[in-house]
Parts: structure tokens; sequence; C-alpha cells
């Protein structure tokens, strides 16, 4: 996903959960956030790197392929854009090696999603826009693992868009300087490397931009389905993506109990179905202005560009003990909660792909 | 990281290092040994794949051309053994293209991280400098003798520091609950 629904789709799922135009700023902003968060970007503001939620491509490419740099790779990639499905998945006659990886896969309605959400609950808004950036991944990023993965992340020629009972060979290129052209259904997307742990094979990266775009309908072999293979209907799941962010974002706010898996505020879109369908179904590269001009007719007001630089000063002018307090301090608060608690998850399955992780409990005193 | 992984990278890069300083000493007979460690080193990426094949990328879409790139390294390595003496200037023409590729992406990581206002830019910049400079005294001294073996010897020696530090890296996440 992109800006187009963590900053703008978030503001309005968070608006239609309840919250007010200036809640829903702080939500959406630290949802587009995560894609920002590099450790460039925490070096600069001199706080703590291991609270990145995202890899800019220089970095990656400069990443070591050890296991230090892939367990930091992971740790960042299946917190943050690839949560793991299942952990514990099963699948006869396959090595321990291969099942490690396997078990990252991302998607929906995991148990990791509703520890994603209870964990931002009773916390700061930018702890739920955190949240709500991982939660709506989950739906746009199924069927890729947030670690480097050639076995599992790799796809092969066999891409088809499909509309109705059409089908449109899809063709990649490798150009990352080259826009993708929708009308021509020539896409870019990451070399084929055939070292297992490169960095090209991380995520979504050989199938391109079209997980990120909302009206592609689409089907392909993903590496790791013995053969078969899968349809990706992103508007039906950018869909359940937005009413599932309603949903948790009322349960964040105390409209609701509890958080379960598999359940959409569809009657909160309801009255708007024909046109959020519409904005989802647009065959274009960014529908911000799309997203932008629904979310100002609901709130009537004025969303702000999304800007890097906003809360900067604010963090490097104050203290050293108040920084916590910050908007940014709250923002890597949220990001170091949500990363302890998915690499502590990943490790107690017994996979270290994402490293060690060692359990503290405030209330035991230690702290 | 487990105990054992450090261990083995520190023990590994503590052999690294000595056999690299020894080459360093004894450039002439050193030669002989860069060649092994080319040959070793193609043999011992084919029987990785090969494993790696059976062992996951069997289960993959495709993954037979895993198969077939293990064979393939395998023969070289096998080939490269047999060879009694290989022109020095192949090592230098890789030892070229490694290190200047390695000093573009350091240079580039540095322009980055420069836009970005991070300190770790300098030391950047400073590590591709050096790739290049070491590309460049491989083209300058193309001619000489011994150039290939000081060369290779000094990229052990580089990885074989870095392995042995990351060896002491902390790797453990701390989750407050």
């Amino acid at each position: 996903m992109q800006e187009d629904f963590h900053y703008y789709a978030t503001y309005c799922a968070a608006f239609l959960a309840g919250f007010s135009h200036e809640e829903c700023m702080d939500i959406c902003y630290s949802a587009q956030l995560v894609d920002l968060c590099s450790r460039s970007f925490l070096t600069r503001l001199h706080a703590p790197g291991y609270a990145a939620t995202t890899q800019l491509q220089l970095e990656l490419m400069d990443a070591r392929t050890d296991i230090i740099g892939l367990q930091d790779i992971t740790r960042i990639w299946a917190s943050f854009h690839f949560l793991p499905k299942d952990l514990y998945a099963r699948k006869k006659w396959r090595t321990k090696r291969y099942m490690n990886k396997y078990r990252l896969i991302c998607g929906p309605n995991s148990e990791l999603v509703v520890k994603t959400v209870e964990l931002a609950k009773g916390k700061s808004l930018q702890h739920a826009g955190i949240a709500m950036h991982v939660l709506a991944d989950t739906w746009a990023h199924m069927y890729f693992a947030g670690t480097p993965s050639l076995v599992i992340n790799n796809t092969d020629g066999y891409f088809y868009e499909v509309d109705g009972d059409k089908e449109k060979k899809i063709v990649f290129k490798h150009n990352p300087t080259q826009p993708d052209d929708l009308e021509a259904g020539a896409y870019t997307n990451s070399l084929y490397q055939s070292n297992e742990n490169s960095v090209m094979n991380l995520g979504h990266g050989r199938a391109g931009h079209l997980p990120d775009y909302s009206f592609m309908k689409y089907k392909y072999l993903p590496a790791w389905n013995d053969y078969e293979e899968v349809v990706k209907d992103n508007p039906s799941d950018y869909t359940r993506a937005f009413c599932q962010m309603i949903y948790a974002m009322k349960y964040l706010k105390g409209d609701i109990d509890s958080f379960e898996t598999d359940r959409y505020d569809t009657d909160a879109i309801a009255p708007f179905a024909e046109r959020i369908n519409a904005i989802l179904r647009k065959r274009q590269p960014d529908a911000s202005a799309d997203w932008k001009a629904f979310g100002e007719e609901l709130s009537g007001e004025n969303i702000d560009k999304f800007d890097l630089d906003r809360y900067q000063d604010e963090y490097l002018q104050t203290d050293k003990g108040a920084k916590e307090s910050t908007f940014l301090g709250r923002f890597i608060e949220g990001a170091i909660a949500q990363k302890g608690m998915v690499t502590n998850q990943i490790y107690r399955s017994g996979n270290i792909l994402a490293g060690f992780s060692k359990e503290i409990r405030r209330e035991g005193g230690i702290l | 990281m487990t105990r054992l992984q450090r261990i083995r990278a520190f023990v590994t890069g503590a052999i690294t290092l000595y056999l690299a300083i020894l080459m360093m000493l004894a450039p002439e007979e050193g030669y002989p040994v860069v060649l092994m460690f080319i040959s070793l080193g193609l043999m011992f990426y084919g029987i990785k794949s090969l494993i790696y094949y059976f062992t996951m990328a069997r289960f993959m879409v495709d993954g037979r051309m895993i198969l077939y790139r293990a064979i393939v390294m395998l023969d070289f390595g096998y080939l490269t053994a047999t060879l009694s003496d290989i022109p020095r200037v192949y090592v230098l023409i890789y030892l070229i293209v490694i290190h200047a590729f390695s000093a573009l992406v350091e240079i580039l990581r540095a322009g980055e991280d420069k836009r970005y206002g991070a300190r770790s830019w300098k030391l950047k910049l400073f590590h591709g400098i050096v790739n290049l400079i070491i590309a460049l005294v491989c083209i300058v001294f193309i001619g000489k003798h011994n150039t290939a073996v000081y060369m290779y010897s000094l990229g052990l020696m580089y990885s074989a520091i870095v392995r042995i530090v990351s060896a002491f890296r902390k790797t453990t996440f701390i989750y407050i609950q």
C-alpha cells in the first residue's frame, strides 16, 4: 500500500470510526510515517536506530545478508509490513529451514494482527496509526513474506490481470526509474536473484507494485504454493482492509470491548459504499486525490499534505528526558513496542529469523 | 546469534586473517593459494547450492534452475582446480569489478545519508573511496606480478575483521510487556 491508503484512506477510516479531525490527522500521519521512518531518518533525529520501521532502497542495498543482517531486515519488514499469518503453520515433507521462512508469509486475520491491535489499545494515537498501517498491509501484502527468501517470494512469468472473463498478460521490466504503464500492462519488478537471501527477494519485490494498486485484480504462481495459482483481488481486499480498520479503531477508541478476527464494520461505509468502491476500482497509480476529496467531504476540514519534516524540530528541541512526550517520541515508543512484540512472538515459535528476544515484565519490578 | 554461530564467526575470521597475512608475506607462494581459494569457493558454492536445492528450492516454482546452476558451478570448481596456471590478469579483473561496484554503492549511500542529515555519511564515503582506490590500484598495477595476491589478501583481511566484529554484536531484542 502507498500514501493514498496509509494516509488519506486511514484518515477517512479514523473519521468514520468516530475520531475528531485532529485525532484523525495524528493517526494517519503515524500510519504513513511507518513507510518513512528509516534508520537514516532516526539518525538525523539522534533517535534510537532500532526503532526503524522501514529501510530505504539504498539501505537495503547496503544491508549485509549474514544472519544478523537478515534478522534486522526481518524484524523491520515482518513487524510492520508483512505481519505473519501463522507462525505455527504446517506443511508435509518440508525442512525446518524452509518452514521458518514459510511461517513468515503474511496474511490477514491472524493471531498477530489481534495482538497488534490489542497492543495499541490505551496507548497513543501514534501507536494506533502504526497498528492501522500493519493491519492494512496484511491485506495488500498477503502471500509474501517480510524476509528475503527466493523460495517464498519468487514468482515466474505467469502473471495475468483479470477483468471479468478477460485476462491480460502482465509484462515486467526491471528499470526502477521507468513508471508503470497501466494501459499497456507493463510494470516494474525486482530482478531475479538466485541467492535465497538476496534483498531482491524481500517481500513483494518480484510482483512489483501490483499489491499496492487498489484497482488491480490478478493471478499468478507464488513460489511456495506447489504450482497452484492464486487470484489476488485487491478491490475486494482493500474494501475489507478499510472496514476492518474502522472496526479496529472503534475498539481502540473504546466503543467496542474486544477485537476479533474476520469482523468488518460494513455498516459504517454503507452510505458511501459506491463512492469508496469507485475510488478503489479506478485505474490509477495513486488514488490520493480521490481519498483526500472524500476525507475532506466527510469531516469538512482540510487534510494537510504529508510532510516528513513536520514534527522534527519539536523532537530535536525537546530535552532528552521529555522526548517521549513529543509526537515523534510517542511514535518511536509505539514502533519499539510493535517490533518487540512481533520479534518475541516469532522467537517463541522456535524461529530465530527475527533474532532473539528477551521478555521483561514491567509489573515484575525489573524496570 | 547463537553461541555456536558466534564462535564459528570468530574462528573463521581469525583463520582467514592469519591466511591473508601469510599470503602478503609470501606473495609468490600466495598466488596458488588464491587460485585454490577460488576453486574451493566455486566447489563449495556448487555443493551449497545442491544442498539448497534438495532442502528448499525443489519445492519452489522453477526450482530446477537452482539444480542446474549447482551442477555448473561444481564443474567450474573442478575445472579451476585442475588448471595449473591461470593468467593473473583474470583474478585482477575480478577484483576490479568487485571493488568498483562496492565503491559505487557506498558513495551513493553516503550521498543519501548526507541528504538525510545522518552523521554516518562520512564513514560511508570513506569506505567508498577506499574501495575505489583499491580498484584503481588494481588497474594501475595490472602488469605487476604480485598485485593480485596483495589486493586479494587485503579483501580477505577486511572481511575477516568484519566477521570477528560481528561475532560480538548485540542481537537480542528486548520486549517490554
